[in-house]
């Protein structure tokens, strides 16, 4: 006997503001975990690269241990664990969730990150210092925006992975996608399209910052001649291209003029 | 007139080298156990043009980068322009140290990789530091910058990457970058050793019509044809020590054995 299954929508049509309630939560907190966790990232980063090797070792630490613990047992064990055996009674669940998120990604972001500086030749930073630019002026104008286009898809698909794992939250009973949808589905017993619908969005979010990221790995690769061609049909490229142009004639008028 | 073309007086006049654009004395560097160099004087005066040569590791790239402080002196004192920086020379004193940045906006340096700035275009290779370092006006550098383009005949490669750019190219324009700070002094370490053989033709060009121009250069090189051509002073080097330095001659008639089997074998 085959089991006749009919599909009945409207229990999500019915419900978008609920959907959409949970997404919003789950975009705020990735944001501003993402947010944490890529500024904490830099200066794991960069302590990492100091010459002390104390606190380079210090750095080491961090991101070996925060990188080795899995996501959901750090996730209970900071709200539940040390929350209560601290009395951190302030922290509310969506800052315990955030904390976990943060401390882990930055531990990866921060790897990232100095493989990315690390990976700039040393002949960069030895012409800037030739033609008399400071240490943190190399760093600045040479090395950090080289190593950024570096990173761009790996921080990418930690961002990808940041809007996943926020969904691990909904154990700290934080209202965000997956547990708005996983008491409709209770509630209404409507498992497949309630889930039908969050798998969705989840793919929809994931496969939006994909194509983000890809667009902004070509805005900066200046290797790729034809991304730079489809730049200059901006206003933009049209303004810098017509600079360029009246510098080549000054410069050639006046070598003329000269001769 | 040079200390240094006056090939076989060892008692140069010490008076002569406070006037020097470039005065190393007694530099010594180690890397670890490696004792690379091991007591360099040199003196390199306005407008000279100096060759330096020698087996691979003896330390050429080393003492031409201790004259920008790329490398720092663990013994010993450089002085470029006035301003003079290191630990000092073994009895005397102490050591003056003049600021390292200060020093270093006085030499200009080209180096093998070329090591232009790959996520700027050539225009900005050689208005950052203009900009950053001279603080001018952005119309200021842009033009100073596309006058200095326009001698190494790139006039219209300005709005190109580096990447888009031959070696031949991106050398020429690593000399402008350099160029364009008004450096006292342009060191050159092996400047065409990465070209290829048809792109080498165009940079020694470059570096002619500097050359021409009365720049003070100091130019490691295995292009021992062109040390020979623009070379004042020549200064052979091995296992951290300056063997022999001289004229033009010294490529025909030079003193020291160990010069003579090294010109013999790469001429
Ligand atoms: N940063 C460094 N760390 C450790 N050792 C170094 C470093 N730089 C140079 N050396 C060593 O110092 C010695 C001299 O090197 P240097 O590059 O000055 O020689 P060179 O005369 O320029 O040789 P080449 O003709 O091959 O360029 C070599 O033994 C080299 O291995
Ligand atoms: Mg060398």
């Amino acid at each position: 006997m085959v089991a006749q299954v009919t599909f009945d929508w409207s229990v999500v049509t019915d419900n978008v503001a609920l959907y959409y309630s949970g997404v919003k939560l789950t975009l705020a907190i990735a944001a501003v975990s993402f947010v944490l966790a890529t500024l904490m990232g830099v200066v794991i980063a960069l302590l990492r690269l100091v010459r002390n090797p104390v606190i380079s070792a210090a750095m080491a630490t961090y991101i070996n241990v925060f990188r080795a613990i899995p996501l959901l047992v750090f996730i209970l064990f900071i709200y539940y664990g040390v929350a209560i055996a601290f009395d951190l009674d302030f922290l509310t669940a969506i800052q315990a969730g955030i904390l976990a998120l943060v401390l882990q990604y930055s531990a990866w972001l921060g790897e990232i990150f100095r493989s990315g500086i690390q990976a700039i030749p040393k002949g960069q930073r030895e012409a800037a210092l030739s033609v008399g630019m400071s240490r943190p002026g190399t760093f600045f104008t040479i090395t950090l925006p080289q190593a950024a286009r570096i990173v761009i898809p790996p921080t990418g698909n930690m961002l990808i992975g940041m809007v996943k794992d926020t969904s691990l939250v909904y154990l700290l009973g934080v209202s965000e996608l997956l547990r708005v949808t996983n008491l409709l589905a209770n509630r209404t017993f409507r498992y497949f399209e309630v889930y039908l619908a969050t798998v969705a969005i989840y793919l929809l979010l994931t496969t939006t910052i994909y194509y983000g990221v890809k667009f902004l790995e070509r805005r900066y690769s200046v290797v790729d001649v034809l991304s730079e061609i489809k730049r200059s049909r901006s206003p933009l490229a049209r303004r810098r291209l017509a600079r360029l142009r009246t510098l080549q004639e000054t410069v050639q008028g006046g070598a003329t003029a000269a001769t | 007139m040079a200390a240094v073309r006056e090939r076989h007086s060892d008692d140069a006049p010490l008076a002569d080298s406070s006037r020097a654009t470039v005065a190393l004395r007694d530099i010594h560097k180690s890397f670890g156990s490696n004792h690379v160099l091991r007591g360099i004087d040199l003196q390199v005066h306005a407008g000279e043009h100096v060759v330096i040569f020698g087996p691979s590791g003896s330390g050429k790239s080393t003492l031409l980068r201790t004259i920008n402080l790329l490398e720092e002196p663990d013994s010993g004192s450089v002085r470029v322009d006035g301003i003079e920086y290191g630990p000092g020379v073994r009895g005397e004193p102490r050591g003056r140290r003049g600021d390292r940045r200060d020093l270093r906006k006085q030499v200009g340096m080209v180096f093998q990789q070329f090591n232009l700035f790959p996520h700027l275009s050539v225009l900005d290779n050689v208005t950052i530091a203009l900009r950053r370092v001279k603080k001018l006006r952005r119309d200021e550098a842009e033009h100073r910058a596309a006058r200095q383009l326009d001698r190494v005949g790139l006039l219209d490669k300005i709005g190109a990457y580096p990447a888009m750019l031959s070696g031949g190219q991106q050398q020429r324009v690593a000399i402008a970058r350099a160029l364009v700070m008004d450096p006292k002094v342009m060191l050159f370490d092996e400047p065409t050793s990465a070209l290829d053989p048809e792109l080498v033709g165009e940079v020694l060009a470059a570096m002619r019509d500097l050359a021409d121009t009365g720049m003070t250069m100091v130019v490691v090189t295995h292009e021992m044809g062109f040390g020979r051509e623009i070379g004042d002073a020549n200064v052979f080097m091995d296992s951290g020590v300056i063997v022999e330095q001289g004229g033009r001659e010294i490529y025909s008639d030079c003193r020291e054995e160990r010069t003579r089997a090294f010109i013999k074998a790469v001429l």
